[in-house]
């Protein structure tokens, strides 16, 4: 099972603030996660970002995908395998 | 600024004036982050093909942006407004703190820089409004 993490958006029409959730790869859009690992605000400048460091850690290593968002944000963070 | 929240605005700003079909794959970039695979997956058709559509909605959206400056005028305003609530902010605390503060002298050295900024805070507000009109 291929397991990724994504950008979920949440908030209301012109704001929009994302949950990262770590996602089963086959139900992207039904609103299911296995996990939720931290919050990006693109709102605020310049943009914020929380994520937990241990769980983003501990999931890179079991294999999960960032996808390409996720991955700057982890970057930024200071995040890798 | 991010490319998903970019198109988040657009999207939200002029979505409704693409295709069903243009929204619904839109939908998966900018509300689920998905990648061009997992969405030629979903609708079947080929990976190629759903890049392709989402460069047109892009172009489509930005499009509408440069006629219209929606997202624009909406952005600047929004920071103008945040600014005035700062201002609002920083006059209800200048008001506590002179409650506060009892000493005779020093009160009357005070008031005067209090009423000053306070001045300057309510031209600033004064300002803000009326820039904020005038782009409406």
């Amino acid at each position: 099972m291929a397991v990724k993490i994504r950008l979920r958006r949440m908030g209301q029409k012109k704001a929009p603030f994302y949950r990262i959730i770590v996602a089963d790869s086959r139900s992207p859009r039904d609103g299911r996660f296995i996990d939720e690992i931290g919050t990006y605000d693109p709102n605020t400048d310049p943009s914020t970002f929380k994520i937990d460091e241990e769980k983003a850690k501990k999931w890179l290593a079991d294999g999960a995908q960032p996808t390409e968002v996720v991955g700057k944000l982890f970057k930024t963070a200071g995040i890798e395998k | 600024m991010e490319k998903i929240f970019e198109q988040a605005l657009l999207y939200d700003f002029y979505g409704e004036l693409l295709t069903e079909h243009q929204q619904r794959i839109y939908e998966d970039v900018v509300y689920n982050d998905m990648s061009l695979g997992e969405i030629a997956q979903e609708c079947g058709i080929s990976r190629q093909g759903v890049h392709d559509l989402i460069k047109r909605c892009d172009r489509i959206l930005q499009d509408y942006e440069q006629k219209l400056h929606l997202v624009e005028r909406f952005t600047k305003a929004k920071q103008k407004i945040a600014e005035i609530v700062d201002l609002a902010d920083a006059e209800t605390n200048a008001d506590a703190d002179t409650e506060a503060e009892h000493d005779a002298e020093a009160e009357k050295g005070a008031r005067a820089t209090d009423a000053e900024m306070r001045q300057k805070r309510m031209q600033r507000i004064r300002k803000l409004a009326e820039q904020i009109m005038e782009e409406l």
